[in-house]
């Protein structure tokens, strides 16, 4: 086990590090930040003054260099647009977006378990109909509208809830439902047809057979048999949120969060604060794959880590 | 009808205080206000970034030597009067006296050294060195008088200093300076809870008039979608950018035109733009009044044939819109030999407001008066990419300029002036007269020289100016405002009722 852990480590650092170059190569192909930085009035020699006084006008194997030297200390320099450690402000958004992720998807899981297996009880059944539409429904309806309608719904009309920003526990029920919805409808409907499948094998019927209860096949054999493609799914879409879905909803919540950063950082060609989120992110990515390995182990004994 | 909605907004009122309560959503209170802004500022060094966001908090701690009024008149600020000119790279002001900064420091010459001396410095790279860059140095004669001194003759310096923040002299150096700013102004930082908003309360020993706002919070929400609805469910009093179509959803708004001129830059050397007749078919070609109306709701007005902001020095009062004149426009073409020649349109999408849709409804006039037309609207940096492309200029290329130190040597420069900045002419006259304009120090010689230029220009339809975009702002009911044609939110102007 030390050892698989240890290998799928040093796996993970070449991906971080490829996804780094990738990332630097790519970010200054896409253009000069200092165009976006000045106003636009601003003239060529202005321009051209400012791109030196940043070090920007040297050529990209020497700031490649830099940057290599500078990523062995995680030093990844000033963000451009924040002037100051693009690092730091990762460090301070992190744990924004981690909790969002959190409540949105905790309450995905807890939800979709319970209700992905009383939908299998019985196909075609009102609970199973009433699951595979609302279910249709978490996936089709774009996060961005769905956003909005909770506003205008508990924030303009009823004025129960804060319309946006973080802050006190009430802050996070919005901007949770709307990210956890997409996730909610998969993992559901992925409890739903593995629970279907297992109640129709054989081992199903003799266990009913030999005097089990019904529950006990439920949980003790049906759910459990659902278990790891219900972590993988789980585990990925954890992942999907960290890297991108969370843009959205940050956005239309104004969180404070590392999609909004990432966000922004893209609209003012902050390269450097922007390497620092994909580093931060493909670090997180790879811990959560290793995570998933050893929970499938657990959850499995007959599983081989290898 | 209209009781049972008032009867529903005070229901929801209720609800929302009962709420607020216990959740602490947190109202507003009587002398309180909130305010919504497009993003978290970066930074609060008042000298650094060129950032909206930052404007909008700094406007209020931070004071210049000269200001303007709500109409966009140069007055003094922190100057005790206009400068004057000891000779043609020297300016000299006179200080108000007894102006503190809220930390103790006094404001006196060495603070407007230091601040002169620390935004032109490189090492320091402000992004607003640009507005700047005339700048020689700064030299304190005795405590309330200073000369600042240009490179060459710079008649735009009473401007600049409008732009230019004054910092105290020794606490500008602390490390804590970007993060707990001190200034001379109506209002004072009270607190920064990053991600969340920044709370500003008002300066006991403010030199000026007291201000009547208490404290003013501003959140940061950068959808706009979003904004809207945290005006109107009572959350913030003041929102910017509101959209036209949503001005009657909101309890109270105002507009004023602002500093933004929406404009298309033609290049008179491509082959299908060389030929004046067709420039000036393309200018006659527009319905500017649709446009304002139809686009934009009223809220903009036809540009005067040029790209200067009516409010702004070298503004051409000769000048008048570009008539609407489809048929002469068409006879122009087709005496041109241009009939079914292509055009090529550069643009963005979602930068400005409405920008897409101008330049797609200028496309549509074009191609009614004969011209075939070729949209490239491109994601925002390959655009910049074009808009500076000294090499290539596209026949047609859409920009909004954004005029903020109200003079015309910033919008002469980037549209007029051949090779500064996104100008698409090749007319070296021309852009000998911008620069002679540039330092000549005789006001009434200079809005000579610039009535000049922008009369060339629009002879020869080097430009397609658009429309003067108005600023929409949502408020609050209790809130009493009027908007300023520099776009400044100076909390000091506001009222709150109870």
């Amino acid at each position: 086990m030390g050892l698989f852990i240890l290998r799928r480590l040093l796996q993970g650092l070449l991906v971080v590090i490829g996804v780094t170059i990738v990332v630097f190569v790519a970010t200054r192909l896409v253009g000069d930040p200092v165009r976006v930085m000045l106003p636009l009035s601003a003239t060529a020699e202005e321009r051209a003054e400012f791109q030196h006084q940043l070090g920007l006008d040297r050529p990209i194997p020497v700031q490649f260099v830099e940057f290599a030297q500078n990523l062995a200390t995680l030093n990844f320099g000033d963000s451009l647009w924040q002037r100051r450690p693009a690092m730091g402000i990762v460090l301070a958004k992190l744990p924004n977006t981690l909790t969002l992720i959190a409540c949105g998807l905790g309450v995905a899981i807890l939800l979709a378990l319970p209700l992905g297996a009383i939908a299998a009880l019985k196909p075609g059944g009102l609970a199973d109909r009433l699951t595979v539409f609302s279910g249709l429904f978490g996936l089709s309806v774009p996060q961005f509208w769905m956003g909005l309608l909770l506003i205008m719904v508990f924030a303009v009309i009823f004025r129960v809830l804060p319309t946006s920003g973080i802050g006190p526990p009430v802050h996070y029920i919005l901007p949770a439902i709307t990210l956890g919805l997409p996730s909610l409808a998969r993992l559901m409907m992925l409890v739903r047809s593995t629970v279907i499948d297992e109640l129709n094998q054989q081992y199903v019927r003799t266990a009913r057979a030999k005097g089990l209860h019904f529950h006990q096949v439920l949980f003790g054999h049906a759910l459990r048999n659902a278990l790891p493609a219900f972590i993988t799914l789980a585990g990925w879409e954890f992942i999907s949120g960290l890297a991108g879905y969370t843009v959205v909803v940050e956005t239309v919540f104004a969180w404070p969060g590392l999609g909004q950063a990432a966000m922004q950082a893209i609209q003012h060609n902050d390269l450097f604060l922007l390497q620092a989120i994909v580093f931060t992110v493909a670090i997180l990515i790879v811990a959560v794959n290793i995570a998933l390995d050893v929970a499938h182990k657990f959850i499995d004994p007959r599983v081989e880590l290898g | 009808m209209n009781s049972m909605k008032n009867y529903l907004t005070v229901a929801a009122l209720m609800a929302a205080t009962a709420v607020a309560g216990s959740l602490s959503i947190g109202l507003a209170q009587a002398a309180d206000i909130s305010i919504a802004i497009g993003s978290e500022p970066s930074t609060l060094d008042p000298q650094l970034r060129d950032d909206g966001g930052e404007r909008a908090i700094n406007d209020n701690i931070y004071e210049t030597l000269m200001a303007r009024t709500a109409d966009g008149i140069l007055v003094p600020g922190l100057a005790a009067a206009a400068p004057t000119q000891i000779d043609a790279t020297t300016w000299e002001f006179k200080l108000r006296p007894d102006v503190k900064f809220t930390d103790g420091e006094a404001f006196n010459a060495d603070s407007v050294v230091r601040s002169v001396e620390r935004i032109i410095d490189p090492a320091f790279k402000s992004e607003q060195g640009s507005y700047f860059g005339t700048i020689a140095s700064a030299s304190k004669v005795d405590d309330l008088t200073v000369h600042v001194v240009t490179k060459g003759p710079d008649p735009i310096l009473p401007s600049r200093m409008y732009w230019m923040k004054m910092v105290p002299t020794t606490y500008s150096a602390d490390a804590n300076f970007a993060t707990n700013p001190v200034g001379t102004g109506p209002y004072m930082m009270a607190a920064w809870d990053h991600g969340q908003d920044i709370i500003l309360r008002r300066n006991p020993d403010y030199w000026g008039e007291a201000p009547s706002i208490d404290q003013v919070t501003y959140k940061f929400i950068g959808e706009p979608g979003t904004r809207l609805s945290s005006l109107v469910a009572g959350e913030v009093d003041l929102i910017t950018n509101l959209l036209p179509e949503f001005v009657s959803s909101v309890p109270n708004s105002a507009a004023v035109p602002g500093l933004e001129t929406s404009v298309i830059v033609l290049s008179t050397e491509n082959p299908s733009t060389a030929d004046v007749r067709v420039r000036t078919a393309m200018n006659l070609a527009i319905d500017r009044n649709a446009l304002a109306n139809d686009l934009f709701g009223g809220y903009g007005v036809p540009a005067k044939g040029q790209l200067v902001n009516p409010k702004a020095f070298g503004f051409n009062t000769a000048l008048d819109v570009y008539p609407y004149d489809p048929a002469k426009a068409a006879a122009l073409i087709k005496e041109a030999g241009a009939e079914g020649a292509t055009v090529t349109i550069v643009g963005e999408a979602g930068r400005w407001l409405k920008d897409r849709e101008t330049i797609e409804a200028v496309g549509a006039y074009w191609t009614a008066v004969g011209l075939k037309v070729d949209f490239k609207i491109n994601e925002f940096g390959e655009y910049l990419n074009q808009l500076f492309d000294k090499a290539h200029r596209p026949d047609a290329i859409f920009v909004q300029n954004s005029d903020e130190l109200l003079d015309a040597d910033r919008p002469m420069t980037s549209a007029y002036e051949s090779g500064a900045s996104y100008a698409s002419n090749n007319d070296q006259e021309m852009a000998k007269q911008v620069q002679a304009a540039r330092v000549e120090t005789d006001t009434v010689k200079r809005v000579a020289m610039y009535a000049d230029i922008t009369k060339k220009a629009y002879d020869g339809s080097y430009l397609v100016p658009l429309l003067n975009l108005e600023d929409i702002y949502g408020f609050s009911k209790r809130l009493e405002w009027q908007p300023r044609v520099d776009s400044k939110l100076l909390v000091k102007e506001m009222k709150a009722a109870d």
